[in-house]
């Protein structure tokens, strides 16, 4: 009984991690129909700025941030404006996926380059340590985790409902050509939203530096999950995704003390399968994902 | 103009193929074997890009080494020792061709082997069919012995599931009392991995250890809490990883977070590499993991090398280049031993013959091996003690005592 409280437990922490990794997939295919293949490579290019950060200056891993997260704000704008936007427009989905997973291989060759293939990681005292609450331990990393998940994306979301900026974003997701007829700069606006999009990918790579050692090819095995989960959760629907993270999270952890950690892993694809049989648009996707 | 050009290309392309196929009919023009002369030719072909890039290179360094000892000794029976290296990218697929070609178009006298089991068993392949000696670096796999390879010798001194073995006698050893009553199993999902920590289990399980957890996660794994978590119900005496590098730390530190102090833990791989205390802090204390070759160890030209290697490549050796440097000690006493060196079926028939029955002297110990191939000798144990690592196990290789129980991480 401890055990399955003990799993839990964890799968909703790391539930939360998910939704943060996976929050910026889901915004990129909501706004501009991009499969972005290249989001965990840019997760570890985060992680590996905060490495640097934190080891050129031994300063916290989170004071990375408030660097990475505007430069990576920018750097999305950027791939959006110059890269994503001259994709014809017919077949954006499958495009999208061949040029952002060429971006990918090309950070994992740059990481390389710069890093060299060993490993690296970022350690901090805390990062070992857990709360016990009633016989159930609770690691600080992964309160940490979800803390800063739950937080990017309550601004996330604020951000999307309350701005301006969110509502002109909003209308590009639900109807491109109508946005622009009442005067929404839907270009500009999709470049936005791959900023924030790859801004988040800033906050997770710092959160994942702290829970994982990486190396520059450490991105590949994040791509199936983080897809799953934003499957299952309806393309473009970033409470969905949250939700999905969450679920598959608990599900995760649940099988992982019960069963095995191979079966843990399938659930993901079990879930996809499952999600793609019953539900293609996903539990929170068509119709509903215009509501967020 | 279009249908010009179009010709033009076709005639090209037939005028390459023309070409191609005169070349390969060359090799009547070669000089009968043995009397060759320039170098001795050896080929390779190592993952130097892709997942397997670090250790590839390591062992790049090692036989560069190894070439550069033999040639300032005036080389292999009087002749310069050249070496020519493939990138295979880490792909099966591309071994197979790089050493097809390495065999018929370079027409190299010798072939050493890639890293990995997984590339190990496609060139081996290969090899086999043109008769050629296969001496291996780094293809400790069950599999790779099971495939009735003929010419493969593993160059370390053992396979997978011996890497534990003086642990295992140490552990059963012990009087009873002291003697760990249970143990947790997590191993990675890959056969090398899996060999290591099952070697353990069964060794230990026969000497009436219990086994209270023994999971195995697949590769894609990025949580290791859970099978912490697991692992803290169970409460054991003895915690051992099958490992690479990621999970290890992943499971050391998720181990701490879930408050477990077992009275030892082994892990494979992942301790042996520089970047493992970094990664985990001072949790690394007491941690053991079995070790194929030390820095420190004074086994027949082990110094030699660690020396030359620093003037080459200006850092410190590892296992990897360690492998790859006892590849061309073995061979290079064969062809000593034999006087031979050429492709040629007779020759390397001599060299796999006189490797399978003698014992050579390498920086990794005396090594000799069995009618599969397998090395017939065991790993060093080390562990963090006081912060260094030190070789408890065997008595004979020893730098320190074993520190038995670990203090709490």
């Amino acid at each position: 009984m401890n055990l399955l409280l003990q799993g839990l437990a964890l799968g909703v922490l790391t539930g939360g991690l998910y939704a943060l990794l996976a929050s910026g997939l889901s915004l990129y295919f909501g706004v501009m129909r991009v499969v972005m293949v290249a989001h965990p490579a840019f997760l570890f290019l985060a992680a590996y700025l905060t490495y640097t950060v934190h080891t050129t200056f031994g300063v916290d891993p989170f004071l990375a941030l408030p660097l990475t997260v505007p430069a990576f704000f920018v750097l999305g704008v950027a791939v959006q404006r110059l890269l994503v936007a001259r994709l014809a427009p017919d077949n954006l989905a499958m495009m999208s996926v061949l040029l952002t997973f060429g971006i990918a291989l090309t950070i994992e060759g740059l990481l390389g380059t710069v890093y060299t293939g060993s490993y690296k990681s970022v350690s901090m005292d805390y990062a070992t340590r857990s709360l016990t609450v009633g016989g159930v331990h609770l690691p600080y990393d992964k309160i940490i985790a979800f803390a800063v998940a739950g937080l990017t994306l309550a601004v996330l979301f604020a951000v999307l409902v309350k701005s301006r900026f969110g509502q002109a974003l909003r209308a590009t997701i639900q109807h491109r050509e109508a946005a622009r007829l009442v005067g929404v700069q839907t270009e500009r606006v999709a470049g936005y939203g791959f900023g924030v999009g790859l801004a988040t990918a800033a906050v997770g790579g710092t959160v994942l530096a702290l829970i994982t050692p990486f190396f520059p090819a450490s991105h590949w095995v994040w791509i199936g999950k983080l897809m799953a989960i934003i499957v299952v959760g309806g393309l473009g629907s970033v409470v969905g995704a949250a939700l999905a993270a969450i679920v598959l999270g608990v599900v995760e952890g649940l099988v992982l003390v019960t069963v095995d950690a191979t079966w843990a892993t399938m659930m993901f694809y079990v879930f996809l399968f499952l999600t793609l049989l019953a539900r293609p648009q996903g539990f929170f996707g068509g119709r509903l994902a215009h509501r967020f | 103009m279009a249908r010009v050009r179009k010709a033009l290309t076709i005639m090209s392309i037939c005028a390459l193929a023309l070409t191609a196929c005169a070349k390969s009919d060359e090799p009547g023009a070669a000089p009968p074997p043995g009397q060759q002369q320039g170098p001795v030719k050896i080929g390779v072909s190592l993952p130097l890009t892709g997942d397997f890039s670090e250790p590839g290179k390591g062992i790049q360094e090692g036989y560069q080494v190894w070439a550069d000892q033999v040639n300032a000794k005036g080389g292999l029976l009087g002749r310069k020792v050249e070496l020519i290296f493939r990138d295979d990218a880490s792909d099966p697929n591309r071994v197979s061709s790089d050493y097809e070609s390495l065999i018929t178009q370079d027409k190299v006298n010798l072939v050493f082997g890639p890293f990995s089991s997984r590339l190990v068993i496609p060139a081996a392949k290969v090899a086999e069919s043109y008769d050629m000696l296969f001496v291996e670096p780094a293809g400790a796999a069950a599999e790779v012995f099971e495939q009735g390879f003929e010419r493969l010798f593993y160059a370390a001194p053992a396979i997978a599931s011996d890497h534990y073995d003086y642990l295992a006698d140490y552990l059963t050893g012990l009087p009873a009392d002291q003697r760990p009553k249970t143990a947790a199993y997590a191993s990675l999902d890959d056969p090398f991995a899996q060999g290591t920590a099952y070697g353990l289990r069964d060794r230990l399980a026969a000497a009436g250890v219990k086994t209270v957890v023994d999971e195995v996660y697949p590769p894609e794994t990025t949580d290791f809490a859970p099978i912490a978590a697991k692992i803290a119900a169970a409460e054991p005496d003895l915690v051992v990883g099958g490992t690479q590098f990621e999970d290890s730390v992943g499971l050391v530190r998720a181990l701490q977070e879930l408050k477990v102090q077992p009275k030892l833990a082994a892990f494979s791989t992942g301790p042996t590499l520089a970047e493992f205390p970094g990664a985990v802090k001072g949790a690394a204390e007491h941690i053991l993991s079995p070790v194929g070759w030390s820095a420190t160890a004074t086994f027949t030209g082990n110094q030699a090398m660690v020396g030359r290697y620093r003037e080459l490549f200006g850092g410190a050796a590892n296992e990897d280049a360690a492998n790859g440097y006892t590849v061309g000690q073995i061979v290079e006493a064969a062809v000593n031993a034999v006087k031979c060196v050429d492709a040629a079926k007779e020759c390397q028939d001599k060299l796999t013959e006189h490797i399978r029955k003698s014992t050579f002297d390498t920086v990794v110990g005396p090594l000799s091996f069995d009618d599969k191939g397998r090395p017939e000798q065991a790993h060093m144990i080390q562990q963090y003690v006081g912060g260094k690592v030190e070789i408890v196990l065997p008595e004979q290789a020893r730098t320190a005592e074993l520190v038995y129980p670990k203090q709490d991480w």
